[in-house]
């Protein structure tokens, strides 16, 4: 039975990361522009962070997916830690050299050198937090060298972070800081989703009543609200093939909404 | 998948669980309303007479108002019955006979006046927490502890935390990578399995679950394995591990 109103929505709100899914939400499409403008400007490192689920992933992403028209990007969104490696894959990617000798860094700035393009390429680090402090060190050379300009993102959770994070901006950097949701645009992430992918029914059951409860929940993080909202239609599909009387087709029932937050473990019961 | 009732009764035990302490707190309040004006009257007898007169003769308006509605349970059933006389009988003219038709019936109720005038805030307060019931008690949310960065040592444990958190395939073969790096490759195996059934079309994840495979002397499986994925995949990288385990090549 693939009629099912609820299945479609359901797996709109699968956690993944796809630039083509990007939301235009004001103040992230506000940073958006931010980030773009400073990607243009010379010698600038930039640093992406915030908490987990704000949506640092998928800024970079849709950086990448953008920026890749027209110049050379290169998008590392699984951290390569080992220096040496690391460095040999951008001498590979970026200047199309593959050196048989131990990759230093001297090494790799003459290659860089050699190559000089008119416009310097740009690499995107998803995961920030996930290289040692000497090779971010080294990325910092590279990029004061104008060799390549990062972009990179930082995961921040606790007070140690927000260190990392002080630690990151005395190098840099241009930083920018991304945040959960307010009520408002958690409601315009959802609606968009729902209408981008001709759910319009669905995207009108969400009241204002709804919604308030869904940001309680969830704070306003985009991750959370995904788990959420997918629990709450896969419950929504569960009960349209088991028990359809129940289902209201006017506004979400908060009963449901807060089982779903039990599901994913919002609520502890 | 969803196991609808016993999320049922795990909803029902939350709402029971997130109402119980108002509907303690509303019994409380309940018999705290009902009792303390006598818990007043007891304790503030020998002061009021001078205070009542007075308080009586400025605001005499107010407070008979406010008496019969609580006074009513009790024994006293004649304040009640004046009232509705005073309304018979006065119509225009119900405030002044009022107060003076209780003032008459019973030397008590002189003194209530000041409890109840008391009272009105101690019971809104009492009242103000009922009314807005938490519905949603939120843990406090990820706090998967933070990776120290500047110390060389990786926490991987904490990177595992976020990828059972967000089923994040790049997470995942961090992961997957890192332990085979480490020589770990039966965690290695692991992790490149929980990937491929994440997502199943990542090059990565099956080239390391076949090199942990062969690692773990498991070669034949391996060459299963990657024979499958080149014919659902097409992946060069594949096929040139499968050549290197295949010629004894591969280390
Ligand atoms: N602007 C947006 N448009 C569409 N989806 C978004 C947007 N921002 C966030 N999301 C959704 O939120 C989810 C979480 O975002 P993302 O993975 O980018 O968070 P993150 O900040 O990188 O988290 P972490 O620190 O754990 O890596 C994504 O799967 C994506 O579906
Ligand atoms: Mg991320």
């Amino acid at each position: 039975m693939e009629c099912s109103l609820f299945s479609k929505p359901r797996d709109l709100f699968l956690d993944v990361v796809n630039p083509r899914d990007y939301v235009q939400i004001d103040s992230v499409s506000h940073m958006y522009q931010s980030l773009k403008n400073s990607v243009q400007k010379p010698l600038k490192m930039i640093l992406l962070f915030g908490r987990p689920g704000t949506g640092k992933s998928m800024l970079l992403h849709k950086l990448h997916h953008d920026l890749s028209k027209h110049q050379k990007v290169l998008m590392f969104d699984i951290p390569i830690v080992d220096e040496d490696d690391f460095l040999r894959v951008l001498a590979q990617r970026i200047f199309g050299h593959s050196p048989r000798e131990v990759m230093t860094l001297t090494r790799f700035l003459e290659i860089a050198e050699a190559v000089a393009y008119a416009d310097v390429p740009i690499v995107l680090l998803d995961e920030a937090q996930l290289y040692s402090g000497s090779l971010m060190e080294k990325i910092r050379l590279i990029s004061d060298a104008r060799a390549i300009k990062f972009v990179i993102t930082l995961h921040k959770t606790d007070k140690e972070d927000i260190i990392a994070k002080e630690h990151f901006q005395t190098r840099i950097w241009e930083s920018i800081e991304l945040q959960n949701a307010t009520a408002e645009e958690l409601k315009v992430y959802i609606q968009k989703k729902l209408l981008k992918a001709n759910c319009f029914d669905v995207a009108n059951m969400f009241n204002d009543k709804n919604m308030k409860l869904i940001t309680a929940l969830t704070k306003g993080n985009y991750r959370e609200t995904n788990k959420l909202l997918f629990s709450l239609f896969s419950l929504y599909y569960w009960y349209e093939e088991n028990n359809p009387t129940l289902i209201k087709y006017n506004a979400l029932k908060l009963k449901w909404i807060e089982m779903a937050a039990i599901h994913t473990g919002l609520i502890r019961a | 998948m969803l196991d609808i009732r016993n999320l049922e009764r795990r909803w029902l035990k939350y709402k029971i669980k997130s109402y119980a302490p108002h509907i303690a707190f509303a019994s409380v309040g309940a018999v705290l309303l009902i009792a303390l004006p006598y818990i007043w009257m007891d304790s503030d007898k020998p002061k009021s007479p001078l205070k009542t007169d007075r308080f009586f003769s400025t605001v005499s308006k107010k407070a008979p108002e406010i008496k019969p509605i609580v006074e009513e349970s009790p024994t006293v059933l004649e304040p009640s019955m004046d009232f509705v006389q005073t309304f018979q009988t006065s119509v225009l003219e119900t405030k002044r006979p009022l107060s003076s038709t209780i003032q008459t019936t019973k030397p008590i109720q002189q003194e209530v006046p000041i409890p109840k005038v008391l009272n009105l805030p101690d019971t809104s307060s009492l009242k103000t927490p009922l009314k807005s019931p938490p519905i949603v008690s939120i843990p406090p949310s990820d706090k998967s502890p933070s990776l120290n960065r500047n110390e060389s040592k990786l926490d991987i444990e904490s990177v595992e935390r976020r990828f059972k958190d967000s089923s994040n395939p790049s997470l995942g073969l961090f992961i997957a990578r890192y332990h085979y790096d480490h020589g770990n490759y039966s965690e290695a195996y692991n992790f490149a399995l929980k990937i491929n059934s994440i997502n199943n079309k990542i090059d990565e994840s099956w080239i390391i679950f076949s090199k942990s495979l062969v690692k773990l002397g498991n070669v034949e499986q391996a060459k299963k394995t990657l024979r499958f994925y080149i014919s659902e995949s097409n992946s060069e990288s594949a096929r040139s591990l499968l050549d290197s385990i295949e010629r004894g090549t591969f280390k």
